[in-house]
């Protein structure tokens, strides 16, 4: 059965409760422990992280690989322990994004990407180097001049 | 707020698992060791404020409607497996 939450973004939102991610810690400095994915165009590449028990707490989260091209995450050790990861994992992969009036503006939070698996999410601080807290979203994107191959 | 005195190699508990250790003072500066069980995350407190900051400011930015006219992104399929719920677009403001 469809879980309804009175959405302070959306207004009446069904959520079927087999999508609910389960955030044992929730979001660094936020909190919630359940959230759900949603959108209103599945042609988008953003989606709405929404908190299930908080109808005013939703961020816009994309995958990062479809605007950063060799985008990596790497766990401390501490962290891959602590969440029993190991490169064999299939984990969904998404970055926070700070949406602006200008696409120019918009950024995403390469640092502390939020991992998804087996109904489970955690936002952890990424080790790669390159991890921008404020990367410009469409820098790459729009800054390729060459003809997408 | 809490003030204890600690000299190199002593230690602070935090309730029965936590255990922070003064392992160095040099000048400014001191080293820290922490014990703490797996479930417990430690961050250095300006890390975990700017992720904080970031978290906030991406709930709550304007615009309750992302842009749909979008340039083309590097890759189209994202290929993720999470499942998300598709719900009508916020109401125009």
């Amino acid at each position: 059965m469809a879980l309804a939450i009175e959405s302070t973004r959306f207004g009446h939102v069904e959520i079927d409760p087999e999508t609910i991610i389960e955030f044992p810690d929730g979001l660094i400095g936020l909190g919630g422990t359940r959230f759900a994915l949603l959108t209103s165009d599945p042609n988008s590449p953003f989606l709405w992280l929404h908190c299930v028990d908080d109808p005013s707490l939703s961020l816009p989260v994309t995958d990062p690989h479809r605007f950063f091209s060799g985008y990596e995450v790497e766990l401390t050790d501490e962290d891959a322990e602590r969440l029993g990861l190991d490169d064999a994992t299939p984990v969904d992969v998404f970055v926070t994004v700070v949406a602006s009036s200008e696409l120019s503006e918009f950024t995403a939070n390469k640092r502390a990407p939020i991992l998804v698996w087996n109904g489970q999410g955690h936002q952890i601080i990424n080790q790669a180097p390159d991890t921008d807290l404020r990367a410009p979203l469409f820098a790459e994107v729009m800054g390729s001049a060459g003809d997408p191959s | 707020m809490l003030n204890i005195t600690r000299r190199r190699g002593e230690r602070v508990v935090l309730g029965d698992d936590v255990f922070i250790s003064v392992l160095e003072v040099s000048g400014q500066t001191v080293r820290l060791g922490i014990d703490a069980p797996r479930s417990v995350r430690v961050y250095r407190e300006e890390i975990w404020l700017e992720v904080k900051r970031e978290n906030e400011a991406s709930a709550h930015a304007s615009g309750a409607s992302l842009p749909a006219d979008l340039p083309a992104p590097l890759k189209s399929d994202s290929g993720e497996g999470t499942r998300s719920n598709v719900v009508n677009p916020p109401p125009q403001s």
